[in-house]
């Protein structure tokens, strides 16, 4: 009986080493964890699941582990095309992926990654402008530039992330979000500088959370935040201003030194498949690229413009691309004088 | 025997690995030069603290310090009264009031900070009480002002004021008073020359208790006072995570390391003195 069992246990422990398996680093909260049951099911394939809060610390640990460690990371927009000209991906098979086709292809050959070499969109979305209806009256905001009528004194909210909230006032000055030019990003500092007695309050954690408790009526926001807060029953709107919103995709990429290639994907077309996308995208509340998962949606979603743009919208808007370490470091300098009142 | 020194080297190996070897790896990578690539590389360099010196740095160190040291004054102001009242109550009610103060801890601080959130909204407790009460026609901005930062930074620090105040109240030799008065000397007098010199130490203890974490409490100015003022720890998270000049970002924090020693030896210099002058120093707290 004991010989038995020890079979047995070795057997099991066999299969376990035997057992394929991916690892994926997503963004928290940002799947639908059945999905992730119901691929194993199908595939047998393991999925071992770590999440990060920001693409800075994603990017940090794939750096210190040279790529290795992760079969699949989702960084935004503009990291993407950071890490591929560093080395760190690794071109995607598109032979591999079957419903690739179900992509919308307004999303795909953006500037940030042309031909979709590395990237494969998971979920994209907008930073513009969000307001509480019962407070401020429709048509009052229509542009970025509105944030600057000093009646908002001491009210506004800005999202704490340097990269938006430049790409914001380089936009208002008729720049790329994007300049790396040194003259436009010092002119965007002393635009922002003007809109600083505006501000009452940076949120990065919850934008949304502000404008339940009736602190802020308007300011800054992401659209998936506004579509959360919507859910939870408050009056607000979200306005794509006229001189364009920032726009951004979170795409999976397999890294470098990814194990497990092929298990990768597997994972990826499993997520392409509408009935999954549609059941991640009704769980995350931030837009689906994928245009076959759209007749499935809920028509409260697919026509709520804080979930999906018109392509007005988009067109006007722009995406978020890399602009180098040194346009960065000279951005954050900024900020940093922004934040101490200089 | 064999115990006790298992338990030391245990305490000193752990030490060693996360304690002093991580600060000797800050140490080094803040002389070294930064790299896009490869995040720190040769060659070593002093440019980095040359770079921690510039007026936007000095600004930012200055509000700090400002927010913590109008805090600290705050705390004692509230604390130095309730302490010597507290002494004068009855041993078993001293306990209970005690007890009272600590209770708060046994919740975490930052869903303190969060309740406190509540509290001074537009919408919070505070607001509605005083526009109902009809004293305020509209509600005023409290949340995500200094003022919020201070309040915050007072409610979560108040007992370590309280505590070594009360300490020095409760040693304190009452016939002292007394014999002040027989001997002539008014209230203000007794107080000028009897209380006050018997609580310095207290009053010089519980300040620097206050004031070191004060410095520290980057969440409290982000949670509180809306992420606008830029504290010393943002500083620091903005140039590892963001800018990515971790050399810089190292740089930075000796920088920190080094004022935090300043203040405990500046601490310790004034125990010395004090317990010279006969009064108690913090170990008889």
């Amino acid at each position: 009986m004991k010989k038995l069992l020890v079979a047995g246990l070795a057997l099991a422990s066999n299969l376990a080493l035997a057992q394929e398996k991916v690892v994926v680093y997503n963004w928290s909260e940002y799947i639908d964890e059945s999905v992730v049951e119901q691929f194993t099911k199908e595939t047998g394939i393991e999925v071992e699941y770590a999440t990060f809060d920001s693409n800075e610390v994603m990017y940090s640990k794939l750096k210190l582990q040279k790529g290795k460690g992760y079969d699949i990371a989702v960084p935004s927009t503009y990291y993407v095309s950071k890490m591929a000209r560093e080395g760190m991906l690794q071109p995607i098979d598109k032979t591999k992926l079957s419903h690739f086709g179900n992509l919308n292809v307004d999303l795909l050959d953006k500037d940030y990654d042309k031909g979709n070499q590395y990237s494969v969109p998971y979920f994209w979305g907008s930073t513009a402008i969000s307001y509480d209806a019962d407070t401020l009256s429709e048509g009052e905001i229509t542009s970025w530039k509105d944030l600057w009528d000093p009646k908002w004194k001491g009210q506004l909210l800005l999202t704490d992330d340097i990269r938006e909230v430049f790409h914001m006032a380089l936009t208002l000055n008729g720049h790329s979000g994007n300049s790396k030019n040194p003259e436009e990003i010092k002119q965007a500092y002393e635009t922002l500088k003007s809109l600083m007695p505006n501000v009452l309050v940076f949120n990065s954690e919850a934008p949304r959370e502000p404008f339940l408790s009736g602190d802020v009526s308007l300011g800054m926001n992401w659209n998936g935040e506004v579509y959360m807060a919507q859910q939870e029953g408050a009056n607000l709107k979200y306005v794509y201003p006229k001189e364009g919103a920032v726009f951004w995709v979170d795409s999976f990429v397999i890294p470098s030194g990814a194990a497990n290639i092929d298990n990768a994907h597997k994972f990826i077309d499993f997520m392409l498949r509408a009935e999954v996308a549609k059941t991640n995208a009704e769980y995350v509340g931030y837009a689906s690229p994928n245009s076959a998962a759209l007749p499935l949606m809920d028509e409260d979603v697919r026509k709520n413009p804080a979930v999906f743009p018109s392509q007005d919208d988009i067109a006007r808007g722009e995406f978020h691309h890399d602009i180098g370490d040194d346009a960065m470091k000279l951005m954050t300098e900024y900020w940093q004088k922004l934040k101490a009142g200089m | 025997m064999d115990f006790r020194r298992l338990i030391i080297s245990v305490t000193l190996a752990w030490l060693t690995v996360f304690v002093f070897l991580p600060h000797m790896l800050l140490v080094g990578t803040s002389f070294m030069s930064p790299d896009a690539d490869h995040l720190v590389v040769w060659p070593t360099t002093l440019a980095n603290f040359e770079k921690v010196f510039t007026p936007v740095y000095f600004t930012v160190f200055w509000h700090s310090l400002e927010l913590a040291a109008i805090a600290t004054l705050v705390c004692l102001l509230v604390a130095y009264p309730f302490a010597w009242l507290l002494s004068g109550f009855k041993q078993r009610t001293q306990a209970i009031l005690l007890f009272l103060l600590i209770l708060p801890f046994w919740t975490n601080s930052l869903i303190r900070t969060y309740a406190i959130k509540i509290i001074l909204g537009k919408k919070g407790l505070i607001n509605s009480a005083l526009v109902s009460m009809g004293i305020l026609d509209e509600p005023v901005q409290l949340l995500y002002t200094e003022f919020a930062v201070i309040f915050g930074l007072v409610y979560l620090l108040l007992p370590f004021m309280v505590l070594p105040l009360y300490s020095s109240f409760d040693k304190m030799d009452t016939s002292l008073l007394e014999a002040g008065k027989d001997l002539g000397a008014n209230a203000l007098q007794r107080f000028r020359h009897i209380i006050l010199p018997l609580t310095m130490p207290g009053i010089i203890s519980g300040c620097l208790i206050v004031f070191l974490p004060a410095m520290g409490m980057f969440y409290i100015a982000d949670l509180l006072g809306g992420a606008k003022n830029l504290l010393l720890g943002n500083v620091v998270k903005n140039l590892f995570l963001v800018a990515r000049d971790w050399p810089m970002g190292a740089a930075f924090s000796v920088i920190m390391m080094l004022m935090m020693a300043l203040l405990l030896l500046m601490y310790a210099q004034a125990n010395k003195l004090v317990s010279k002058k006969g009064g108690l120093n913090d170990e008889n707290l």
